[in-house]
C-alpha cells in the first residue's frame, strides 16, 4: 500500500512515543518508588542509630512506658525474638485520619539493663505515595507534551522541507513532451532538491530534443521523398506512353503505378502528420460538422460503391464545434476511409451525428480489433490490406490535439469509432 | 505554345518536357533562379511552371520579377513544398495555380491548358474535338449539335481525356484527377471504370465516335483512329 512520505515519518514518530511512554512511565515510576523506599530506610537506620547510641544507655525498664507514650514513631516493644534488623511493610490504625495507613517499618533487638527488647522504628509512607504519584503524573504529562510538541514541529517542518519536492512532483506530473510548455521547476536552498531538480531538467531536456528530432526526422524524411517520387511518377507516365510496351509490361506497369500512388498517399500522410503535431493547424471557428459530412458524402458514397458497400446516414441534429476546419475534414474523411476500407463485401457503414459525438460505424472482420494498439501508426489487423495504417493514428492525433475523446467499440460484429466533443 | 520549365531536378525536367512536346507546345527548361530571370526578360511566354526550391534562390523572385516587369504570363507553381502559407503566399505574389509534387503529367497538362485558356480567353468558350464541343463555362456538351445529359464528374472526365488526347493515363491519374481536394483518401480506383462506361455509352448514344481506348492493364486513352 503506497501512502504520503510525511505519513511515513509521522507514523513512525508516533509509534516511537506511544513505546517509549508505555515503557518508561511504569519504569520511572518504580525507579522513583525504590529510590523513595530507600530513603525511608535510611532514614529508619539513622533513627535507630541516634536511639542506641543516645537513649539506649540512660533507660531504665521503668521508663518504657513512658518512652512508649511519648513517642509515637519510636516504640519500645516486648522481645519479638529477632537478631538482625528488619524492615517491613505495616498498617496501622491512624485515629487523625480515622483509617488504616501503611508504614515502613524497622525492627531492632537491643537491650535494656541485660534484658532484650525489640525496637520499632516506623515512618509513615502515605505522603511519599503521594509525592511519586505527583512525580509520575508530572513526568508522564511532560513527557507527553514535549513529544506532541516534537510531533507536530516535525510535521509542519516535514511540510515545509518537502514542499520543492511536491512542486516538482507536480510540474512533472503536468508535463508532455509533445506540448511547447516548459518545465518551471521551483528554486530552492536544499542541495538534494536541486540536484533533484537539475537531474530533472537535464533528463527533459534531452528527451525533448531526442523528440523533436525525431520528428523533424519523419518530416524531414517524408519531405525528401517527394521529389524522387516525383521523377518515379514522371518517369512511369513517360514509359507507359511507348507504343511498344507488351501486355506483360503493361501489367507490371500498371501495378507500379498503383504501388507509386501508394507510396504518395503514404507520404502524404506522413507529412500531414508531422504537421498536426507541429501544430500548424491551429486557427479554430466555428464548424457544423453536417456540413462537413455532406461535402464529402459524395466522394466516400462513390469509393463504397464501388465496393457493394452501402452508407448510411443519420444527420438530423446540427452538431457545431470548434475546430480548425482543414482538421475537421481531415478528422471526418479519415473515419469514412476507415469505414470502407475495413468493411465486408456488401457491408455497410453508419454514420450517426449526435448533439456532442459522432459515430461511425461499419460491417467488418467478425472479431474485435486491439484497442492498445488500434490507434498507433502502421498498427494493422491484417498486414496484407491496402492501407497505409495512418488513417487512425490521424485520427486519434487530431482528436489528441483538440481534446476530444475517441472510442471504440464492437458489438454484434459492428466495430464503431466514437468522437465526442 | 510557349512553356517555360523552371526546375532544378533534371530527371523530372525531362520527363515533363518529353510529355508537354508532343501536344502543341515549346518547351524551355531554365535549371536556376538566374537563367530563368534571363529568360523571361527576353521572352515571352504563355505559362510558366515554376518549382520553389532552386539551387540559387526561393522560386517566389521570379513572381516577384514578373510583377516587377509588367509580364502578364500565366504561373503554375509546382513545388514539394505543401503548405497553406506557401500556397497563400504564392497566389498573392500572383501565381495561377499550385501543384503539389509528387503529380502526374496528365494533370499538369490539363492544369495548363485550363490556365491558358482562362488568360487567352477571347469571348471563345468552346473546345472542340471533331463531332463534339465542349462549353468550358456552362459545362455542357453537345455531340453532333445534340446536348448530352451528362454529369459533372463525367464533364471532367472527358475533359481530362480531351485534354489529354493521344496519351495513355492511368486508372489513378484518372481517379486522382476526378477526386480533386479527396485525392489523398482514395481507397481503391475501381470507381473510374462505371465513370468511363458511362460517358463512352453517352458519347456512343448521342452518335459520336468511340474515341476511349481501353490500353490493357494500365488505363484509358483518347484516340482517333
Amino acid at each position: 500500500m503506497t501512502k504520503k512520505l510525511i505519513h511515513k515519518t509521522s507514523k513512525t514518530y508516533l509509534l516511537l512515543t506511544t513505546i517509549l511512554l508505555v515503557i518508561t512511565a511504569p519504569a520511572f515510576y518504580f525507579l522513583i518508588q525504590n529510590l523513595y523506599l530507600e530513603d525511608i530506610d535510611e532514614a529508619l537506620e539513622l533513627r535507630k542509630n541516634e536511639f542506641m547510641q543516645f537513649t539506649v544507655n540512660q533507660l531504665k525498664e521503668n521508663d518504657i512506658s513512658v518512652w512508649n507514650k511519648y513517642n509515637r514513631n519510636i516504640k519500645i516493644l516486648e522481645n519479638q525474638s529477632i537478631k538482625n534488623d528488619i524492615y517491613f511493610y505495616k498498617n496501622y490504625y491512624d485515629s487523625l485520619s480515622n483509617e488504616d495507613e501503611p508504614y515502613r517499618e524497622l525492627n531492632a533487638p537491643f537491650f535494656i539493663e541485660s534484658k532484650p527488647y525489640t525496637l520499632s522504628v516506623r515512618a509513615n509512607m502515605v505522603e511519599s505515595e503521594d509525592l511519586i504519584i505527583s512525580i509520575f503524573i508530572i513526568y508522564t504529562f511532560l513527557l507527553s507534551f514535549l513529544l506532541l510538541g516534537l510531533f507536530f514541529i516535525n510535521k509542519r517542518l516535514s511540510a515545509k522541507l518537502w514542499k520543492p519536492f511536491y512542486q516538482t512532483l507536480e510540474q512533472i506530473e503536468r508535463f508532455e513532451i509533445d506540448k511547447t510548455n516548459q518545465l518551471q521547476l521551483p528554486k530552492t536552498n536544499i542541495v538534494e532538491f536541486n540536484r533533484l531538480n537539475q537531474s530533472i531538467e537535464k533528463l527533459i531536456e534531452k528527451n525533448t530534443s531526442i523528440y523533436r528530432n525525431q520528428r523533424e526526422f519523419v518530416e524531414n524524411a517524408a519531405h525528401e521523398l517527394q521529389t524522387p517520387l516525383a521523377v518515379f511518377q514522371a518517369k512511369i507516365d513517360t514509359l507507359i506512353q511507348r507504343s511498344d510496351v507488351s501486355e506483360e509490361q503493361s501489367v507490371i506497369l500498371g501495378s507500379l503505378n498503383e504501388s507509386v500512388s501508394r507510396l504518395n498517399r503514404l507520404n502524404k500522410n506522413l507529412l500531414l502528420l508531422s504537421k498536426i503535431e507541429n501544430e500548424n493547424y491551429n486557427e479554430k471557428q466555428t464548424i457544423v460538422l453536417n456540413e462537413i459530412i455532406e461535402k464529402q458524402l459524395g466522394f466516400f458514397n462513390e469509393q463504397a460503391y464501388s465496393k457493394g458497400i452501402r452508407l448510411k446516414t443519420e444527420l438530423s441534429k446540427q452538431l457545431f464545434i470548434q475546430s480548425n476546419q482543414t482538421l475537421a475534414e481531415i478528422l471526418i474523411s479519415n473515419l469514412f476511409m476507415n469505414a470502407i476500407k475495413h468493411n465486408i463485401k456488401n457491408g455497410q457503414v453508419w454514420i450517426k451525428l449526435t448533439e456532442n459525438s459522432i459515430v461511425f460505424s461499419n460491417t467488418g472482420i467478425p472479431q474485435s480489433l486491439n484497442k492498445e494498439k488500434l490507434f498507433n501508426r502502421f498498427s494493422k489487423a491484417n498486414p496484407s490490406e491496402q492501407g497505409n495504417g495512418l488513417g487512425l493514428a490521424i485520427v486519434n492525433k487530431i482528436a489528441e490535439i483538440s481534446h476530444w475523446p475517441v472510442s471504440y467499440s464492437f458489438t454484434e460484429n459492428i466495430h464503431s469509432f466514437t468522437v465526442n466533443f | 505554345m510557349k512553356i517555360l520549365l523552371i526546375e532544378d531536378e533534371k530527371e523530372l525536367a525531362e520527363s515533363i518536357i518529353g510529355y508537354l512536346t508532343g501536344n502543341n507546345f515549346v518547351c524551355e527548361w531554365a535549371n536556376s533562379l538566374h537563367s530563368a530571370i534571363d529568360k523571361i526578360s527576353s521572352y515571352e511566354y504563355d505559362c510558366i511552371l515554376l518549382d520553389l526550391m532552386l539551387p540559387d534562390g526561393y522560386g517566389f523572385e521570379i513572381l516577384k520579377e514578373l510583377k516587377q516587369q509588367n509580364k502578364t504570363e500565366g504561373v503554375i507553381i509546382i513545388s514539394a513544398k505543401e503548405t497553406l502559407e506557401t500556397r497563400i503566399e504564392g497566389f498573392n505574389l500572383g501565381a495561377d495555380d499550385y501543384l503539389t509534387k509528387p503529380f502526374h503529367l496528365s494533370e499538369l497538362l490539363v492544369r495548363i491548358q485550363a490556365l491558358i485558356r482562362r488568360k487567352n480567353f477571347n469571348g471563345n468558350n468552346i473546345l472542340s474535338y471533331n463531332e463534339i464541343e465542349i462549353d468550358i463555362l456552362s459545362k455542357t456538351v453537345k455531340v453532333k449539335n445534340t446536348k448530352l445529359e451528362i454529369t459533372k464528374k463525367e464533364f471532367e472526365l472527358l475533359l481530362f481525356l480531351i485534354g489529354n488526347k493521344n496519351k495513355v493515363l492511368s486508372k489513378s491519374a484518372i481517379a486522382e484527377h476526378l477526386s480533386g481536394d479527396m485525392a489523398d483518401m482514395l481507397d481503391n480506383h475501381d470507381f473510374v471504370y462505371a465513370h468511363i462506361k458511362n460517358l463512352k455509352n453517352k458519347l456512343r448514344d448521342a452518335g459520336g465516335s468511340d474515341y476511349i481506348k481501353t490500353v490493357y492493364g494500365l488505363g484509358y486513352k483518347w484516340q482517333n483512329d
